[in-house]
């Protein structure tokens, strides 16, 4: 199906305004494309915005953006607004730098939008939101975790000097 | 196709032989990062990083399960049911708070929008009366809180007087009851030196029969024994 520039399909508005704007042949041939498949983008179809984090940087070397999205957009694709951003590896100082923008993260916050979880984790950890859960869960399973690794340590530790002692005063006499 | 696919199976497998086992690294995936002898384990990349490996290999999502698998029972991960406890209770706090700071966040944001659209329309005098009646609104709100509050406290008093009276009077009635009992007890110890037991039985017998009774009387409505009847 070939859509001139002038004539309205029933995919979206979008579409007709991206028509209208940039009258280049990849647009028509989405338009096309989006009138027969179905675009998951098509309004009708549900999706709300969340706040999330997407992906960027190179190989080895991640660095996300706090952004706030269209739920059913790709991860990286277009957004409405970015609200900060992550650098999940450790700089100079053994710090993890993260910034955000609490203002308009008040207003998103305000206008309906849902977060990822690791959105707010980490919004848990700046403090703007309470702690999550899972991260008090997760830091007292670590603290049981090692303090039982501590205990097997010192157990067989403190085994193997009885038994050195033990050894050494029998034979001493 | 078949001589073609057997050569390149047969490629594969002793590229696979050549191949030391270093990670665990696959032959389809080609080097992972990190190189041959890197020790990195996947506890040490973050779990929300970019993985090393993607997570499909060399079969799609559309190919039956292995002949291997045929038997295999998925079980879910276990459950700790005193710790899932604790984090549907953190969880339900969690949320609560979440859903009050969102309603925050909506009246601010609604109150901007009406703000702004009130200064577009240029009547400052709309913002000031806005202004002053949510601030009598506040005060109402206040007196009311203040009001409710102090009824609560009377409430609160009644009722614990009233359980108090209660509880008096269970504890004077357990009293009077208890009185009673010790001196049913103690009048039935009374009452038990006169009981005849196998020990005297013999001497009572021979104290009834030493002293007999005449019981051949009458008596009138009052309990008056009757010494003589009318004469008829």
């Amino acid at each position: 199906m070939t859509s001139s520039p002038s004539t309205p399909t029933p995919s979206s508005h979008r579409a007709a305004s991206f028509r209208l704007r940039h009258l280049c042949a990849p647009r028509a041939g989405r338009a096309a494309a989006m009138v027969q498949l179905g675009s998951r983008l098509l309004r009708g179809r549900g999706g709300h915005v969340i706040i999330r984090f997407a992906l960027g940087g190179c190989t080895n070397r991640p660095f996300f953006r706090i952004v706030a999205a269209n739920s059913r957009r790709a991860r990286d694709g277009k957004y409405l607004e970015q609200l900060g951003c992550l650098d999940p590896l450790p700089n100079a100082h053994g710090e993890k730098v993260a910034g955000l923008n609490l203002e308009r993260l008040r207003y998103w916050l305000g206008c309906g939008a849902q977060l990822s979880r690791p959105a707010e984790k980490l919004l848990g950890l700046a403090g703007f939101l309470p702690l999550h859960p899972m991260t008090v869960t997760g830091a007292e399973r670590l603290r049981r975790r090692r303090q039982r690794e501590q205990q097997t340590e010192a157990a067989p530790a403190d085994g193997s000097a009885e038994t050195d002692t033990g050894t050494g005063t029998g034979t001493a006499p | 196709m078949a001589p073609r696919g057997s050569l390149l199976l047969l490629a594969l497998l002793l590229l696979s032989c050549a191949l030391p086992h270093a990670r665990g690294q696959h032959w389809s995936h080609g080097w992972y990062p990190g190189g041959k002898r890197d020790l990195r384990t996947p506890s040490d990349l973050p779990a929300w990083g970019p993985r090393a490996v993607p997570a499909r290999g060399r079969k799609t999502r559309h190919d039956p399960p292995a002949k291997s698998k045929v038997g295999r029972v998925k079980m879910p991960p276990p459950v700790d049911p005193e710790e899932l406890l604790v984090v549907q209770e953190r969880y339900r706090q969690y949320r609560l708070v979440l859903s009050a700071l969102r309603a925050e966040f909506r009246a601010e944001v609604l109150q901007k929008k009406r703000e702004e659209r009130l200064i577009a329309e240029g009547l400052p005098e709309e913002l000031e009366e806005h202004r002053r009646l949510m601030a009598w609104n506040e005060e109402e709100n206040g007196r009311q809180r203040a009001r409710r509050e102090e009824r609560l406290r009377r409430e609160e008093e009644e009722q614990k007087r009233r359980k108090s009276e209660i509880a008096e009077k269970q504890a004077r009635k357990m009293e009077a009851f208890l009185e009673e009992k010790e001196k049913e007890v103690l009048q039935l110890q009374e009452e038990a030196k006169n009981f005849i037991t196998p020990e005297n039985l013999e001497a009572r017998i021979e104290e009834c029969l030493d002293n007999p009774r005449n019981y051949n009387f009458a008596i009138d409505k009052d309990g008056r024994v009757v010494k003589r009847t009318v004469l008829s």
